[in-house]
């Protein structure tokens, strides 16, 4: 698993980076402020990340902010200050675990393990609500097209649906694709 | 926010008490085992579930699992135990937190608000699905025609959702 880590203070950066090594993780990216944060996260494409909070230039929960926009993936919190408001924007935020410092090394790798299974749990029911959109969607389509089709070619329900199919198959488009095609061009 | 903790040993629960307390939340069930837990997670619907790991009549991460299977909510473990096979047996269990004693006080309510807001997502994911709750059953689902439909959306045996256009 490839880490980014954020933090200012090089000592602690490096110790951090010892650390995840120790526990057998990549630390593919190291970033000395929120905004390197951000650029490294889009261009090392890192599984998870643990970001300081208090960095120069931009804060490690607006860089968390950003770097879920671009592209989610679990973020681990480390910071010296722990006030509600402060934990409460980085939950809101997005992050997986938020780690009082200064942490032992024992504290880090269960932050990390429950981070990234819950995050892998979250993606793949989102992925599924997402396919499952899109079927349902499809389907709607489709049917949609296919009374188009009987109407306006006075085809048999099934005449119309084999219609949809060769057409799909010929054109190696999504049967969605070509029925909103059919419907845009028929209603 | 309704927290329920169950650990064992009378004096760290008192701690963890205060400390949820003096940070704003409501003990709302105190469990000295995971049996007791299962039954106050059930009697008092709490917004999130601290437990030790290591517990009387039954250990702390079946205990999250039973929880979980009953009533989804974010639950923390909170134990000694640092070895990878005990981590690895909570994750699997799917727990949001993972916290190791002597714990600090500064982690125990950040590892919360971030369990519970992590969780809230998850649910509302699942939602989209349509099965907060996995069910095993077969949506093989007819047009409304009667005619096959060219997708067909299956449960798989984890209780997910498999969407595949089927070729005739």
């Amino acid at each position: 698993m490839r880490v980014l880590i954020a933090e200012d203070e090089t000592l602690i950066r490096l110790d951090l980076k010892g650390m995840l090594e120790r526990a057998g993780l990549e630390v593919c990216a190291e970033a000395r402020d929120g905004v390197e944060a951000v650029e490294l996260a889009g261009s090392e494409s890192p599984d998870i990340a643990v970001l300081d909070v208090k960095m120069p230039r931009l804060d490690g929960i607006e860089a968390a902010r950003r770097i879920l926009d671009q592209r989610p993936i679990p973020i681990v919190i480390v910071s010296a200050f722990t006030e509600r408001s402060l934990v409460r924007r980085a939950a809101d935020a997005g992050v997986y675990g938020y780690l009082a410092k200064p942490f032992r090394e024992e504290d880090l790798m269960p932050a990390i393990a429950t981070a990234g299974a819950r995050f892998a749990q979250l993606s793949a029911v989102r992925e599924q609500a997402d396919s499952l959109a899109e079927a349902l969607a499809a389907r709607k389509a489709i049917e949609r097209a296919k009374g188009l089709l009987m109407e306006n070619q006075r085809l048999s329900e099934q005449d119309a649906f084999v219609r949809l199919r060769r057409a799909s198959q010929t054109s190696g488009r999504p049967m969605r694709v070509i029925a909103e095609a059919i419907i845009e061009t028929l209603s | 926010m309704k927290i329920l903790i169950a650990e064992d040993e009378t004096l760290i629960r008192l701690d963890l008490r205060a400390i949820l307390q003096r940070h704003g939340f409501t003990v709302c069930a105190e469990a000295r085992d995971g049996v007791e837990a299962i039954e106050l997670a059930r009697s008092t619907e709490p917004d999130a579930a601290l437990l030790d790991v290591r517990m009387p009549n039954l250990d702390g991460i079946e205990a999250a699992r039973r929880i979980y299977a009953e009533r989804p909510l974010p639950i923390v473990m909170l134990t000694a135990f640092r070895d990878r096979a005990t981590v690895d047996k909570a994750v699997a269990a799917g727990v949001f937190g993972y916290l190791l004693k002597p714990f600090r006080e500064g982690d125990v309510a950040p590892a919360l608000y971030a369990a519970v807001a992590r969780h809230g997502e998850l649910l509302a994911a699942r939602r989209r699905l349509g099965t907060e709750q996995p069910k095993r059953i077969d949506l093989d689902l007819p047009s409304p025609s009667g005619h096959a439909w060219p997708v067909r959306i299956e449960r798989a045996e984890d209780g997910s959702l498999d969407v595949r256009v089927v070729q005739q």
